[in-house]
């Protein structure tokens, strides 16, 4: 008897000590981001742990106004916003009639979508650089932007079908009878209908889009069209010895992610669970 | 009277036909120039030497012999093929057992499973950064910690041979929540009773992990590690803004050769080098997909 309950300690131990530890490597370098962008140099160097003695915003205030990062705030903001709502309304429609209707191609279609989700993003890096170089859109967010909305394709449709397959065909089926279109069918009953789906869509291609690197830095190359992943990088060069202003910039960064996340956390990790993707 | 009703409802769907493919068109113009067309375009032209000013010259196999005698490239393959061992075994293993730890539900699993979505949803170059400073000789906190213990500590992370290597697994090694969401996710489908019959036939634990939860989560494992050596094959901030494939080509990786030579109007080059990338992504699907037999229902 006393050998089992060792046991079960021992497991108990096992059990928290590698939650701790998980805890500790998730929250802990934002944590020490965050705190350092409120001290100075030097405490930054002597006591990389302790809290930080007295607010200050000065790191905040000065990357906002002597550097352009409100303008890096907006061309996110633009950027991530228009695609993600342009590429919803177009997976909306597309992932709309593969739930509900039959058709040629019906299958073919579903399956050559999904399997773009296994198509590494950066090998297609050079005809996609060249078509938005042809369109004139090189170093323009909204040639960023076009090329995002393409992005959510596979994980769209993945969530969007079955959210409408959910919507019950009668429902459909009245709406006819009372003299509906194709159209106000959609819009009227399945879109609000499907609103968690797309909910659950709109906010995992918005944070992928907000977090994007490779693209935006192979398409653009002003200052003015910088995004603020980007951002970070020449962020580093200019204030290599200004360790505040570094974590100022990188917190500006992360935090919009990480307040997104909490606010739709249920969604989120159900999404990424049921598609098993990103990362 | 029910095949009456079958062909009224297939002419209303022929009707249809119309707003149907109406509806299809925008994702499918998508597709065609985000995918299709760039996927051609990658294979045809991985096989000439292309500017992207003159006119593609066909020269057959050359990308592909200079590639692979290119010592960049090599090193990039011998990488992907430590770091896919890594992801395999260590990354997918660390989340499943995170995954088995959430399943008893002892105090604090949803705040954990919670936490450890963070580092997933802010951007990978920002997290890269963060990884960064943390192993700054002068102000990164795991030389300050180490230094604790033995104050002579001064290393460059990711500078220096054989460290960088180290530093930027430690990017990703433990940050598997991808991997624990999809493996709960089944743990929590298994039927109860399954449980209890098991345990009415006198099973210890460590009996349950290994005749039921296990196999019943195959599936979930085997997608955990198509998709964490996937994203080995296309990792490119955690490398671009921190090593940019050094020292040496210690840390070289395919995007960044491709990124390179984009740069460097080689066109050509840079395809052949994703099209080996989308290879590789097709063939670690077919190798694990029969491995674990994935296709084969567990119930």
């Amino acid at each position: 008897m006393k050998l089992k309950n060792i046991r079960k300690n021992l497991s108990k131990v096992f059990t928290y000590t590698l939650l701790a530890f998980t805890v500790i490597i998730s929250i802990f370098p934002i944590i020490w981001v965050i705190m350092s962008a409120f001290k100075d140099n030097a405490m930054i160097l002597s006591d990389p742990f302790a809290l930080p003695k007295q607010i200050s915003f000065e790191p905040f205030v000065y990357i906002f106004s002597k550097y352009d990062f409100g303008r890096y705030f907006i061309n996110s903001f633009l950027i991530s916003v228009s695609s993600t709502l342009v590429a919803l309304i177009f997976f909306a429609m597309g992932s709309y009639v593969l739930a509900k209707y039959e058709f040629p191609g019906k299958n073919l279609v579903f399956i050559l979508y999904t399997v773009t989700l296994l198509v590494p993003a950066q090998s297609k890096a050079q005809p996609i650089f060249s078509l938005i170089m042809k369109l004139g859109l090189y170093d323009n967010i909204w040639g960023v932007a076009l090329v995002y909305v393409s992005m959510g394709l596979a994980i769209s449709t993945f969530i969007l079908k079955p959210a409408f397959m959910a919507v019950p065909k009668s429902l459909d089926e009245a709406a006819v009878i009372e003299g509906a279109n194709f159209f106000t069918v959609f819009w009227e009953i399945n879109l609000p209908l499907a609103k968690g789906g797309l909910a659950t869509a709109g906010i995992l291609m918005f944070l992928g889009n907000w977090n994007e690197y490779f693209y935006a830095s192979i398409l653009t190359s002003s200052d003015t069209t910088r995004t603020l992943p980007l951002a970070l990088q020449f962020f580093t060069e200019a204030f290599s010895y200004n360790y505040p202003r570094l974590f100022a910039a990188l917190t500006v960064v992360i935090l919009p992610g990480i307040i997104l996340y909490i606010l739709a956390q249920e969604q989120v990790q159900a999404s990424v669970a049921s598609s098993g993707i990103k990362g | 009277m029910s095949s009456n009703r079958k062909t009224a409802a297939s002419r209303l769907e022929r009707k249809n036909y119309k707003w149907i493919y109406l509806f299809l068109l925008p994702s499918f113009i998508v597709f065609v120039t985000f995918y299709i067309q760039p996927i051609f375009t990658v294979f045809y032209t991985s096989f000439t030497k292309w500017d992207g000013f003159n006119k593609p010259k066909f020269i057959g196999l050359t990308n592909y012999i200079n590639m692979f005698g290119n010592t960049a490239f090599r090193y990039s393959l011998k990488n992907l093929l430590l770091w896919s061992f890594i992801a395999a075994v260590f990354h997918v293993g660390f989340g499943v057992l995170v995954a088995f730890a959430i399943f008893k539900k002892p105090f604090g699993w949803k705040f954990t499973r919670a936490v450890f979505m963070i580092p997933n949803v802010i951007s990978a170059a920002a997290w890269a950064m963060i990884y960064r400073f943390m192993f700054h000789d002068d102000m990164g906190m795991i030389n300050n910690i180490i230094r604790k213990f033995n104050p002579d500590f001064h290393v460059q992370w990711f500078y220096q041979s054989p460290f960088a290597f180290i530093a930027v697994t430690l990017t990703w090694l433990f940050y598997a929540v991808i991997v624990t969401l999809i493996v709960l996710n089944d743990l929590f489908a298994i039927p109860g009773d399954l449980f209890e019959a098991a345990r009415v036939d006198g099973a210890s634990d460590f009996q349950l992990i290994k005749y039921i939860q296990l196999p019943l989560c195959k599936n979930a494992i085997g997608t955990s590690i198509i998709a964490s050596i996937t994203a080995r094959v296309a990792m490119y901030e955690q490398i671009a803004l921190t090593t940019a494939g050094g020292p040496g080509d210690d840390t070289m990786n395919l995007p960044v050769i491709l990124v390179k030579s984009i740069m460097d109007l080689k066109y050509g080059y840079a395809n052949a080098n994703g099209v080996i990338m989308f290879i590789l992504g097709l063939f670690i699907l077919w190798l694990v997909n029969r491995l674990f037999k994935m296709d084969e229902s567990v119930y």
